[in-house]
This record gives structure tokens, sequence and C-alpha cells, in this order.
């Protein structure tokens, strides 16, 4: 398979806080079009994994690549990125329109009213275009901050929690906006610790246990241990 | 890139002038500072040329750290540092974003204590207004630039506001310093050789902290 058809490719990745070996070398590759969930437990370092796959943190050993180029921050290759993490990642004293204005400009979409208008309305929030994002709900939170990583049309989304502290109307909306991503070819990866949804919503679901990870079977509920570097192979 | 300079100033100055949590404070204590020296500084009237060029910059310096305390503080209220990280924008136009906020608001406090400094404490400031000018400007982009870089590294911490005065302070004496020399200097009946030597001294420090800052900030916004 070719470099580019790869989208999220980790190579002996590891990181440790002071002594505290959180990720143990992973090798992962998620090819293009395909949405992987990322389970665990709490403090398993889903968080971590998915931060570093971003390049928002350094690894202690090993290396990111996006479609093949070394993961960096603030680079042009960002533009292929749409990072939602547990905060917002809004400004709460700009409307809901300002935080959308602000990130079409740094990612330089062409017709970012456009562009805005279109996502309001696929995240339900056209009525709060002029409320301040600080009076949003947490629920109305996530959303503008979905639209907000996706504005730019990227072709990975990195997705830490979407389905933590959602009501059922919100999860169920949430599911049907994966299934729209997944149809449209994008790549996902998030993480939940809810392996139900991980079934329903992913096409491959990885365990976080004991900083390894492991390949979920995702026809069965208990995970089978399984050297994540060959599903590279897998996919090819 | 210019463009985006801009949005990024934009952005911070409407959320500063919706939010008012950094310039009122910083504005209110310069004042209070301008406004107490003032009242103290009659018995020392014959030394007043001398003194009123340092208390000018203290008062600038410990004003403007309130304000310049806010830039990446609230960028990681929620998160939105990270926000800042994946735009695909140079690490060094975010540091000069930041840079000119910090800069255009300690020119706001600068227009406020100058006037009030002059009418209260009968600094000889307004003597020759244009190097004044030039002073300011200068000191400012000096202030803002160690200011910039070090509440990068600070906001991440608990108690970031004294933190960031604590390690403002020792590197942006060389600044404070020329800058207290410079005005003093320009309290006199015409711009001497020395008083440019301190202007040109003051400029080189700021130049110098806007490109180690550039440089530098990087790893200090690194978690």
């Amino acid at each position: 398979m070719d470099d580019r058809t790869i989208a999220i490719e980790a190579r002996g990745l590891c990181r440790s806080f002071g002594g505290r070996i959180v990720l143990r070398p992973i090798d992962l590759a998620i090819p293009a079009g395909q949405t992987v969930a990322l389970t665990g437990a709490n403090g398993a370092g889903k968080t971590t994994l998915l931060r570093i796959l971003s390049g928002l943190n350094r690894p202690t050993a090993g290396k990111v690549f996006w479609f093949g180029q070394p993961a960096a921050t603030n680079s042009p290759a960002c533009r292929e990125l749409g990072v939602v993490m547990h905060e917002s990642q809004i400004y709460p004293h700009l409307t809901v329109h300002e935080n959308l204005l602000f990130s079409a400009r740094m990612h330089g979409v062409s017709e970012p009213r456009r562009q805005i208008h279109r996502w309001l309305e696929s995240v339900g929030l056209e009525r709060q275009r002029d409320c301040l994002a600080a009076k949003l709900s947490r629920g109305m939170r996530q959303r503008l901050a979905l639209a907000r990583a996706l504005l730019h049309d990227p072709r990975v989304l990195l997705w830490d929690e979407p389905f933590s502290g959602l009501d059922r109307e919100n999860a169920i909306w949430l599911r049907e906006l994966l299934g729209k991503l997944r149809d449209a070819g994008k790549t996902v990866c998030f993480s939940t610790h809810d392996a139900d949804f991980a079934r329903n919503c992913a096409d491959r679901a990885l365990h976080l246990h004991g900083g390894r990870l492991q390949e979920h079977e995702m026809a069965m509920a208990e995970p089978i241990i399984a050297s994540v570097g060959s599903s590279r192979a897998r996919a090819a | 890139m210019v463009a985006k300079l801009w949005w990024m100033i934009h952005k911070d100055l409407v959320s500063e002038w919706r939010a008012r949590r950094a310039w009122p404070s910083m504005l209110l204590f310069g004042t209070v500072v301008a406004l107490t020296f003032g009242a103290q500084i009659e018995p020392l009237s014959q030394w007043k040329a001398q003194i009123s060029g340092s208390l000018l910059w203290l008062a600038i310096f410990f004003a403007g750290m309130l304000a310049i305390d806010r830039s990446f503080a609230a960028e990681r209220e929620e998160g939105s540092m990270d926000g800042l990280s994946l735009y695909p924008i140079s690490s060094e136009a975010v540091f000069l974003a930041k840079l000119a906020v910090n800069a255009i608001a300690l020119g706001a406090l600068q227009a406020v204590l100058i006037p009030l400094f002059i009418v209260f404490c009968d600094a000889p400031l307004a003597a020759h207004p244009w190097a004044m000018l030039l002073v300011a400007m200068l000191g400012n982009l000096g202030i803002a630039s160690v200011g910039t870089l070090l509440s990068a590294l600070t906001s991440g911490t608990r108690h970031s506001g004294s933190m960031l005065a604590l390690l403002a302070l020792p590197l942006a004496i060389p600044v404070l310093l020329a800058a207290s020399k410079a005005t003093q200097c320009l309290g006199g009946a015409q711009i001497d050789a020395d008083c440019w030597r301190w202007m040109q001294l003051l400029g080189a420090f700021a130049v110098v902290f806007s490109i180690a800052g550039m440089l530098l900030f990087d790893f200090a916004r690194e978690d």
C-alpha cells in the first residue's frame, strides 16, 4: 500500500510522565477512510495518544506521520486534520459565527461565510449564530467545536470522548454524524470508554491497556491481543 | 500571513473588549500608582526629573504585567491554545500577534499614565514629545516581548501572575534601566548624545528581545 493511503501512522510511540510510562512502544497505522475507536479505562492513555497523534504533544520516543509527512503543529499539513479535544477550543467571548469565521480565516477557507452557514445548519446552531459561545450549553459547545474542526474540510478527524456528557438525543445525532463522515470517506479516530459505542460506530476498535494497544475484533466482546502494527498489512 | 496576523489580533482585542478582564485592572493600577506618586513627590521636587522617569517605567511594567499575564491564560481556559497550534500558521506569527496585542495594551496604559505623570507629578515628559513617543514605543516593545514570551511559559502554572512578574523583572531590567535613563535625559533642555545612546540601547534591547521571543516561543508554550 502506498504511504499516501495511510492517513495516520505512529512508529515506536512512547510517552512517559516523570517515571510513569503511559504509552509503551506503539506502532499504529490508520488507513484513509477508516473509522477507528480507541477504547480503554479512564487513565489508560487515550487522550495522551490522541494528543500525540494530533501533534499537540511530543512523544518521549517515536514518530507520527500524517499522510506520510512528519506531524508538526503550525504547519501546512494541519489542513488535513480536524481535532476535537475534551476542552472545546472555542473563544467564549466571541459569538458562534465569529468563532467559526476566525477558524475559517486561519485555515484560509474559500467562501468562509457560505461554509459557516452550511456547518451551522449541519450542527443545528443557526439560531445561536449571534450568541456568545460562553452562553451555549455543553452539548451546543460540542457541536460548535465539531463545526470548527470540520469547517476546513479536513481528511482526518481526531476526536476525544465525543459521547461524554451528552444526552440521548445528542448521542443519536452524533452517531448519525459519524456515519455521514464515514460515508464521505473521512478518516475518524475517536476515543471512548464505552465499548458499545465503539462497536456501533467504528470499523475497527483499538483497546489501550497498560500502555499497549490491542486490536479488538469488532464482533467479539473480549480484546484479541495482536500486534497493532500488523493491522497496516491487513488494511493493505 | 499579514491577514492572519490581523485576525488573531482582532480576535484578542474583541474578546478583551467584551470580557474586560485585563485592561481595567491594568489601567486602574497604573492610575493609582500615578496618583499616589503625585501626592508624595512634592517634597522631592528638586529630584523630580531624575525620579519620575524610573517611577513611570516601574508603573508601566507592573501594571502592564496584569494585562500581559492574561494573553495566554485566556487561550488556555477553553483549550484554545491547542486550536491555535493546529492552524497552518507559523508559531512566529502566533507570537507576533500576542506581542502586538500586549504592545497595544501597554500603549493604552502609557497614553493614560504619561499625561497623569505630567499633570500630577509635574514630570518633564512633554519637553520633547516626539523623542518621548519613540522612547515609549521602544520601551513598550521591550517589555511586551519579554512579557509575551514568559506569559507563554507561565500561563499553564498556578499563580501565573506572580510568577510572570517574578521572572520578567530580572529580564526586563535592561529595558527598564535604558527607558528610565532615556526618559530622564529627555527632561533636559535639549537631547544630548548621552540621551541618544540610551535610546539606541533601548532600541537594541527591544529588537533582541523580540527576536529571542520569536525563536524561543515554541519551547515556551510546550506543556
